[in-house]
C-alpha cells in the first residue's frame, strides 16, 4: 500500500462521500451493511474495508481526480528532486572549485557543506516535534516559508480549479481538522526529498570532481589552534564513522601536513616535503564525503523514510475521519436494523371537488321521521331544538344501525318510504367516521324512497361539538354518493 | 420458530396508521382524517440483517361488521366452529368488493397473526363497535387492545371496562408522542399475548436499543464535523484589476453566510434521515453569524507567501546564490556577495513581486492582492451552533414518525445550555484548537464528537 494510491483514494473518498450524500440514508444503509458483510474479515482493519468500499462503489474509470492528484505529487516529487540535484551539484562544484592555485580550504568546505545540514536538522526536528509547546508550533508556521516541500504545494494549488477536489484539498483551510496533519507531512516529505537529492548533488559533484579533477585540500586559520586542537576536532567529527571507515578520520600526520599559510603567496608548513604532499592532500576527500553522507545524507534518508512514513500513517488515519467515513464504518460495521414497509402505500385518494357543499338555506321546512343511526342520540328530547332550528318537524324517531341487524334496516326503509315523508333525517356521531356500512343505508332510503327530496345527515359532536375536521370528513365522504339533494348539519352549526 | 406478526385492526379513523407510523419509524404512513384510506394491507417487516424478528401489518378498517357477523351468525354451528366460519367468511367473500376490508383485515388474522385492535381512547364507545370485537374474538387469535389517545377528552375508562370484555389485555399509548421507551414497552407487551413471541420480541427491542444508540452517535459526530467546519471554514477570493474592495467583501460575506447555512442544513438532514425522519419539514430561523465585520482580512499572497515572507524569500536566495560567490574566491570576499545577493534578492523580491504576482500561467495569475473570510473567530458562535444543533437532535429523536406538521424549532426555552463549568472548558478547548488549525491532532472533530455524545445521552438520562 503506497502513499500514492492511498492518496489518490484519500481524494476519491472525499469526493464519493460527498457525492454519496445525496443517496437516501435507507438505501445507504443496506448498500453499505452489504458491502461490510462481504468485507467482514476486515471488521478490525477500517482503512481496508474503506479502501474495498471505495473500489467497489467507484469504478477505476470513474476515479479521476485522484489519478490527478497523485499524478501532480509524482510531478512535484520530480521537480523537487531535480532542483535538490542541481543545487547540490552547483553548490558542490562552487565549495570544491580549484583552479590549481590556491587548494581547497577543509575548513570552508565543512562549514558550508555540513555545518548547515547539521542546523537546518535542528529546524526540523523542533518543527517534527508535535506542537504542543506554542514556541514550537508559532517557530514551525514562522520557518515555514523556508520549506521547499510547502512551496511546491502552494505552486501547484495555484493551477487547481477545484481546490476541494484535488491534491490541494489537503491543505485547503476547511478540511484542517482532519487533513492538516497529512499536509504537514507532505510538505515535511517534499523537503526532505529536496533535502536527500541536494546531498546526492553535492556527493555526485563531489566524486565527480575527485575523478577527473586532481583537488588539493588545506585548512587555514587566523587563530591560534594548534595541529593537536585541530586534530581533535576532527577527530570528535569523525567519531561516528571512526569504527566503520577509518580511512575517513584525517590523521595527526595529515592534520599537521595541510596546514596552510597565504603569506609569500601560500606556502604549507613543511615546504620540504612538499611534492610528496601534493599527493597526500588530496587524501582529504573521503574525509569531507564521509562527513556530508553521515551528517547530511544519512540523516536526511532518516527524515525522509520519517516523513514518508508520517505521510502515509496519517493518510490512512485521515481516510477514516473524513467527514462522513466514520458513519460509512459504522454503516458497513453494526447489524442493519429496518422497520420500514417493504413496499409503497396504495392508498385511497378521495376526491374533494366531490364533498357535499354548504348548504344553502339552513330552513328546510319539511316534516319527516328522524332516525337515531347507531346510538347517536341518548335523549331525543334533546334533539327538539336543533331539529326546529334547521326547520325540520320530527315525525317520529327510528333507530338503525349499532345493536339493529341489517335487515331491521331494511324493514325500516321500507315502511319508512311506504309513508312518503317529505324528506328524512338521519341524526349520527360526529366523531365517528361514516363507513359504508351507513352509506348503503342512505343509498338504501334514496332507491326507495325516490330523489328530489332532501336527505339531511345530522352530526352530533361529543363534548368538544363538532369539529370543522369531523364535519370535512363526513362532506368527502359522503360527496362521494353524488347526490345533490343529500345535506350534512351539524347540532352546533343548527344552533 | 416464525417471526411473530401483528395486524393492527380497528373502526376506520381511530389512529391504526398512526400507531403503525410510529411504532414501524415509517413516516409514508398514509395519515388521514377521510376513513377508508387504508385499503390494503401494508406490511412493516422488523429485520435485523434480514432476519425478520416481527412484523405489523396495517390494515383496513372494518366497514361493514354488522353484515359480515350476521354473516358468520347464520353460517356458524356452535362455538367449536366460529374460527372456521371467519375462514369460510373470507373464502367465500374474498372477491367481494362488498367486504373487501373486512377480508383484507381478517386474513393474516387467520394465518396466525396477532390481534391489536385499536379504538380512540378520546370519543365515547359506542355500540357499533361491539360488531367488530365480536368478529376478532371469533377468530381466536391472541389479542391485544390499545387505547389510542388521539384528542383531549379521556374515555378510557369507558373503555377499558368494554375492551376487558373481548381483551386479556389492554393498553393506553399515544401514538404522538410516544417516546422511545414507550414504544419499547408497547413491543415488549405484544410478547405477553402469545408466551412464544416474547423471545424474537425481546430480542428485536435490544436490537432497537442498540440502534438508538449508534444514531446518536451518528448524530453527534455529525454535529462534530459541521463545527469543525463552520469553525475553519473559509473564502478566499482574488482581487482582479477594477475589482471594488467594498464589493468583493460584501460578496464574500455573503457567499460565506450561505456556506454556513448550507453546512446547518445539511447536518439537519443527515441527523433527520438518521432518525428515519428523511422527508421533515423544519420552521426554523437560519443561523445568524454574531460578528459580520470581524473576520475579513486581506492579504497580498505568491505562491502562498505573504509579502513579507517573500521578501525574506528572495534576499536568502539572494544571499545563498552571492556565497556561491563567496565560496569561489575562498572567502577573500568577506561575505559581501552573500550580503549583496541578499541585499539585491529582497529588493527584487519587493519591486519584482506585483509584477511575478500578475503573471498568467494556464490563466492562473501567480498571486495577487487576497480577500478572505474567516476562519469564525468569535467565541460564542460554536455554542450557539451547537445549542441549536443538540435542540434539533432532541426534537427529531422525541418526534413520533406520526406527525405530518412541521418540526418547529424556534421553541422558546428549548435551547440546549451548558452548565457544566467543565464541560464548557473541554468544549472551549476543542473549538480554540480548531480555531488556530492545530496541524497535529487528527481527533478533534473525534474528541469533539465524544464530547457532544455524552451531552446528548446526559440531557436523555436528565430527562
Amino acid at each position: 500500500m503506497t502513499p500514492s494510491s492511498l492518496l489518490a483514494d484519500l481524494i476519491d473518498l472525499s469526493e464519493a462521500l460527498d457525492t454519496d450524500h445525496g443517496v437516501d440514508l435507507e438505501n445507504r444503509k443496506r448498500r453499505d451493511r452489504n458491502i461490510g458483510r462481504e468485507l467482514q474479515h476486515w471488521r478490525n482493519r477500517p482503512v481496508s474495508q474503506i479502501r474495498a468500499w471505495l473500489h467497489e462503489l467507484t469504478p477505476s474509470s470513474a476515479r479521476k481526480n485522484g489519478l490527478q492528484g497523485v499524478h501532480l505529487y509524482h510531478v512535484l516529487c520530480v521537480v523537487l528532486l531535480a532542483a535538490g540535484l542541481l543545487t547540490g551539484w552547483g553548490l558542490a562544484s562552487a565549495v570544491l572549485f580549484y583552479d590549481g592555485k590556491q587548494p581547497i580550504n577543509i575548513v570552508n568546505a565543512v562549514v558550508v557543506l555540513v555545518l548547515p545540514q547539521i542546523l537546518l536538522l535542528l529546524v526540523w526536528l523542533l518543527a517534527a516535534i508535535p506542537g504542543r509547546l506554542s514556541l514550537f508550533r508559532h517557530l514551525g508556521s514562522t520557518l515555514g516559508f523556508l520549506n521547499p516541500g510547502r512551496l511546491a504545494g502552494h505552486l501547484a494549488g495555484i493551477f487547481t480549479a477545484k481546490e476541494n477536489q484535488c491534491l490541494a484539498m489537503l491543505w485547503h483551510p476547511d478540511n484542517g481538522a482532519v487533513l492538516a496533519p497529512a499536509a504537514r507531512w507532505l510538505f515535511s516529505f517534499w523537503s526532505q526529498l529536496f533535502a536527500f537529492s541536494f546531498n546526492i548533488g553535492i556527493l555526485t559533484s563531489a566524486f565527480f570532481l575527485v575523478s577527473f579533477s586532481d583537488l588539493a585540500f588545506v585548512w587555514s586559520t587566523t587563530l591560534t589552534i594548534s595541529n593537536e586542537i585541530f586534530h581533535q576536532l576532527l577527530t570528535t567529527l569523525s567519531a561516528p564513522w571512526a569504527v566503520l571507515v577509518p580511512d575517513a578520520v584525517p590523521s595527526a600526520e595529515l592534520v599537521a601536513q595541510s596546514r596552510y599559510y597565504r603569506l609569500d603567496e601560500g606556502s604549507l608548513a613543511d615546504t620540504e616535503t612538499t611534492p610528496q604532499l601534493a599527493i597526500a592532500l588530496g587524501q582529504w576527500w573521503p574525509f569531507l564525503i564521509t562527513a556530508v553522507s553521515c551528517y547530511g545524507l544519512l540523516p536526511r534518508l532518516l527524515t525522509l523514510g520519517i516523513s514518508w512514513y508520517r505521510f502515509h500513517h496519517h493518510l490512512r488515519k485521515a481516510l477514516c475521519n473524513l467527514p462522513g467515513a466514520p458513519e460509512l464504518l459504522a454503516r458497513m460495521n453494526s447489524p442493519l436494523v429496518s422497520t420500514l414497509a417493504e413496499e409503497p402505500e396504495h392508498a385511497f385518494t378521495i376526491a374533494t371537488d366531490r364533498a357535499t357543499g354548504k348548504p344553502d338555506a339552513t330552513h328546510y321546512a319539511v316534516r319527516c321521521p328522524v332516525i337515531d343511526w347507531s346510538g347517536a342520540c341518548d335523549a331525543t328530547d334533546d334533539m327538539a331544538a336543533p331539529l326546529a332550528a334547521l326547520g325540520i318537524e320530527a315525525l317520529k324517531f327510528l333507530r338503525a344501525g349499532g345493536r339493529q341487524t341489517t335487515e331491521q334496516d331494511l324493514e325500516l326503509i321500507a315502511s319508512l318510504c311506504q309513508g312518503r315523508p317529505e324528506g328524512v333525517c338521519i341524526l349520527a356521531k360526529a366523531w365517528e367516521p361514516p363507513m359504508l356500512d351507513l352509506l348503503d343505508f342512505v343509498r338504501g332510503i334514496r332507491q326507495q324512497c325516490g330523489r328530489k327530496k332532501p336527505l339531511i345527515v345530522l352530526l352530533r359532536g361529543g363534548p368538544e361539538g363538532v369539529t370543522a375536521a369531523d364535519r370535512e370528513t363526513w362532506q368527502l365522504t359522503l360527496g362521494q354518493l353524488g347526490d345533490p339533494d343529500l345535506h350534512v348539519e351539524s347540532v352546533s352549526h343548527a344552533t | 420458530m416464525t417471526a411473530p406478526v401483528f395486524a393492527i385492526v380497528g373502526h376506520p379513523n381511530k389512529g391504526k396508521s398512526s400507531i403503525v407510523s410510529t411504532l414501524s419509524e415509517d413516516e409514508s404512513v398514509a395519515i388521514s382524517a377521510v376513513p377508508g384510506t387504508t385499503i390494503d394491507n401494508r406490511r412493516y417487516p422488523m429485520a435485523v440483517d434480514g432476519e425478520v424478528l416481527y412484523e405489523l401489518i396495517d390494515t383496513p378498517g372494518f366497514q361493514r361488521a354488522r353484515a359480515a357477523l350476521e354473516w358468520m351468525h347464520s353460517h356458524a354451528g356452535s362455538a367449536v366452529d366460529r374460527a372456521d366460519t371467519v375462514r369460510r367468511f373470507v373464502d367465500e367473500h374474498k372477491d367481494d368488493s362488498r367486504f373487501a376490508a373486512e377480508c383484507h383485515l381478517l386474513t393474516p388474522i387467520l394465518e396466525g397473526a396477532g390481534i391489536l385492535y385499536v379504538v380512540d381512547g378520546s370519543r365515547p364507545f359506542g355500540e357499533d363497535y361491539e360488531a367488530e370485537m365480536e368478529i376478532l374474538r371469533w377468530t381466536g387469535q391472541p389479542s391485544l387492545a390499545l387505547i389510542n389517545m388521539i384528542g383531549d377528552s379521556d374515555y378510557s375508562a369507558d373503555w377499558n371496562k368494554a375492551l376487558g370484555q373481548y381483551f386479556r389485555i389492554v393498553r393506553i399509548f399515544d401514538a404522538m408522542e410516544a417516546d422511545f421507551d414507550r414504544r419499547v414497552q408497547l413491543l415488549l407487551a405484544f410478547g405477553e399475548i402469545r408466551e412464544e413471541w416474547r423471545e424474537a420480541l425481546e430480542k428485536a427491542v435490544r436490537f432497537l436499543r442498540e440502534e438508538l444508540a449508534r444514531r446518536r452517535t451518528l448524530a453527534a459526530h455529525v454535529i462534530a464535523e459541521m463545527l469543525a467546519r463552520m469553525i475553519t471554514h473559509q473564502r478566499r477570493r482574488r482581487l482582479a484589476t477594477g475589482d471594488v474592495m467594498d464589493e468583493i467583501r460584501d460578496t464574500l460575506l455573503n457567499a460565506y453566510k450561505q456556506d454556513i447555512v448550507a453546512m446547518e442544513q445539511r447536518c439537519r438532514e443527515e441527523v433527520e434521515q438518521g432518525y428515519n425522519h428523511g422527508h421533515l419539514e423544519r420552521h426554523e430561523q437560519r443561523v445568524q453569524l454574531l460578528d459580520d465585520d470581524l473576520f475579513s482580512r486581506e492579504t497580498w499572497v505568491l505562491f502562498g507567501l505573504t509579502r513579507r515572507q517573500l521578501i525574506a524569500t528572495g534576499a536568502l536566495g539572494g544571499a545563498a546564490a552571492g556565497s556561491v560567490i563567496d565560496l569561489a574566491v575562498h572567502g577573500t570576499s568577506l561575505l559581501m556577495g552573500s550580503g549583496l545577493g541578499a541585499v539585491a534578492g529582497g529588493v527584487s523580491a519587493w519591486l519584482t513581486s506585483d509584477r511575478i504576482a500578475n503573471i498568467k500561467v494556464l490563466g492562473h495569475p501567480l498571486g495577487g492582492q487576497e480577500v478572505s473570510i474567516g476562519p469564525m473567530r468569535n467565541i460564542n458562535f460554536p455554542y450557539v451552533v451547537l445549542g441549536r444543533a443538540l435542540l434539533h437532535q432532541h426534537l427529531v429523536e422525541e418526534r413520533t414518525h406520526a406527525h405530518r406538521d412541521p418540526l418547529d424549532i424556534d421553541t422558546p426555552g428549548g435551547a440546549w445550555q451548558l452548565t457544566d463549568t467543565a464541560t464548557r472548558r473541554r468544549f472551549e478547548k476543542l473549538f480554540s484548537r480548531l480555531r488556530k488549525q492545530e496541524t497535529y491532532r487528527t481527533d478533534l472533530v473525534t474528541t469533539l464528537a465524544t464530547l457532544i455524545e455524552n451531552q446528548i445521552r446526559n440531557r436523555t438520562d436528565d430527562a
